[in-house]
């Protein structure tokens, strides 16, 4: 049998067990940018941007939204059930394919979960260009999913990384933004993971444009983190052994 | 640390399948004053096609952490670890996947073992019906009652009919009638050339082993011809006449 093809399914099925991840999917979205929307509502409208603050403010909900609810689901692929991950490796699972299979699960939920977030600002937002913004909100979450794969790969402890992630994205999120709250931010912001997919976003649903070396920043990423968290958990899961026919 | 796959030698009738030389494992700390533990510290095992072979010692002494070792689930520090064949594997606390089914947990295995899907329903069928979990395939294995999940967990590890089995404490939970019907298997097993390697609190199994190795001090004592396990076993071949 296809390994990876059964590895895939049994993934699936797992998350779909798991009720509380179906309901953050669809439930959190609409809080978050209704909630982030209705937050900047009432902040002044600055002058380098045009977008008036509520949509601004939904707009940093959505890409907040996805990028939250897939970094946990990424850390939470990576560290649920690591000894049991170590006999399938064992069993004759290679690391690489093992961890395919997660990120395969992973892509796939983060697009569903962008597809969601997706619905709520078209709703609420109208954008310019609705299949380019569902591309970089799906982007957003790859990265995130990716990244909370690397904490759970590295930190295998399901209340440690949870905070790191949330932490992370929230502050992502706010200081990768437009708000006047967050402004005069430092040059380093530009290197979060948020910045680039959030101009390529906010671009999308402004203007239905987008700037090629943004969404290279974010190809090449996505790429450091797939390399990195094939390291990290090829060696968490080394093992001297396998036993497959 | 090293380990290979290569053969190697046959002594009598029965070949060499694992064998373990100058293991030494310590536990150690990534804090700076933490404490280390030597657990292992110069540990020589082998074990042959056809026996039956009990793994004993104190709490602590190392006994799963040799069975990892020997199994390539952990790694040693110093040493060599040889293996032939296959090895199925059953750990202390089952290692599965909570939120699949029975059947799921037989296909995703089996996949790893590289098995046909023909392949993993005869085993899960097979194995179902001898050690009598068939009402549960379609159960998640997070809603199995202790000792059932304990029977699923084992024939995870004998499901691809490995040359090896390591059981570390595998009847936990068992209820009697199966874990008369395990030690039929084990014995129906090695009388087919299948080594296994069994972890042991019971001093009533001891009768059963062909060989009983002792883990204390860091090293493994070969206790087979002491005092109990003769008694128990000429009382057994005494009841057997």
């Amino acid at each position: 049998m296809n390994r990876f093809a059964v590895g895939v399914r049994s993934n699936v099925r797992t998350f779909l067990r798991t009720p509380l991840n179906v309901v953050l999917a669809l439930v959190l979205p609409l809080v978050v940018i209704e909630g982030w929307g209705q937050a900047m509502a009432g902040l002044p409208s600055m002058p380098t941007v045009e977008a008036i603050p509520l949509d601004l403010g939904r707009v940093l909900g959505a890409i907040f939204g996805v990028a939250i609810i897939a970094g946990l689901m990424g850390l939470v692929q990576m560290i649920s059930a690591r000894e049991a991950d170590r006999r399938l490796v064992q069993t004759g699972y290679s690391p690489r394919t093992l961890l395919a299979t997660r990120l395969a699960t992973l892509a796939g939920v983060t697009i569903v979960v962008a597809g969601v977030n997706f619905g709520v600002l078209w709703l609420t937002v109208e954008p310019e260009a609705p299949l380019l913004v569902f591309a970089f909100l799906a982007l957003a979450g790859v990265v995130y999913a990716f990244l909370g794969a690397l904490v759970g790969a590295v930190l295998p402890r399901l209340f440690e990384g949870s905070l790191v992630v949330v932490f992370l994205a929230m502050m992502d999120a706010f200081l990768s933004g437009d708000s006047p709250l967050a402004a005069d931010v430092p040059d380093f912001v530009q290197y979060f993971p948020l910045y680039h997919p959030k101009e390529l976003l906010q671009s999308a649903v402004f203007d239905g444009t987008f700037a090629a070396g943004d969404l290279a920043f974010v190809g090449g990423y996505v790429l450091v983190l797939l390399v990195l968290v094939t390291a990290v958990f090829g060696a968490t899961m080394r093992t001297s052994g396998g036993w497959s026919a | 640390m090293e380990t290979t796959t290569a053969p190697t030698e046959t002594v009598g009738e029965s070949k060499t399948l694992v064998r373990g030389n100058a293991l030494e494992k310590t536990y150690g700390s990534r804090l700076p004053l933490g404490r280390s533990t030597p657990v292992l510290t110069g540990a020589d095992i082998e074990v042959r096609a056809g026996e039956i072979v009990g793994i004993v010692g104190e709490n602590g002494s190392g006994k799963s952490t040799l069975m990892k070792i020997l199994v390539g689930v952990l790694d040693h520090d110093v040493g060599t670890v040889e293996r032939t064949g296959t090895i199925g594997w059953c750990p202390q606390e089952p290692l599965l996947y909570d939120r699949l089914t029975v059947s799921e947990t037989f296909r995703l295995f089996g996949a790893g073992y590289g098995m046909s899907r023909e392949e993993i329903d005869a085993a899960k069928r097979r194995l179902a019906d001898e050690l009598d979990f068939e009402r549960y395939l379609d159960y998640r294995v997070d809603q199995l009652s202790g000792g059932n999940r304990q029977k699923v967990n084992l024939s995870i590890a004998l499901m691809h009919d490995p040359d090896v089995l390591m059981l570390d404490e595998p009847y936990t939970g068992f209820d009697w009638e199966t874990y008369l019907r395990f030690w039929d298997m084990a014995q129906d097993l090695a009388d087919d050339g299948t080594a296994v390697v069994m972890i042991s609190h019971l001093i009533e199994e001891r009768s059963r082993l062909d060989r009983v190795f002792e883990v204390r001090d860091g090293l493994v004592h070969d206790v087979t011809d002491e005092e109990t396990v003769s008694e128990l076993r000429s009382d057994r071949e005494g009841d057997d006449e």
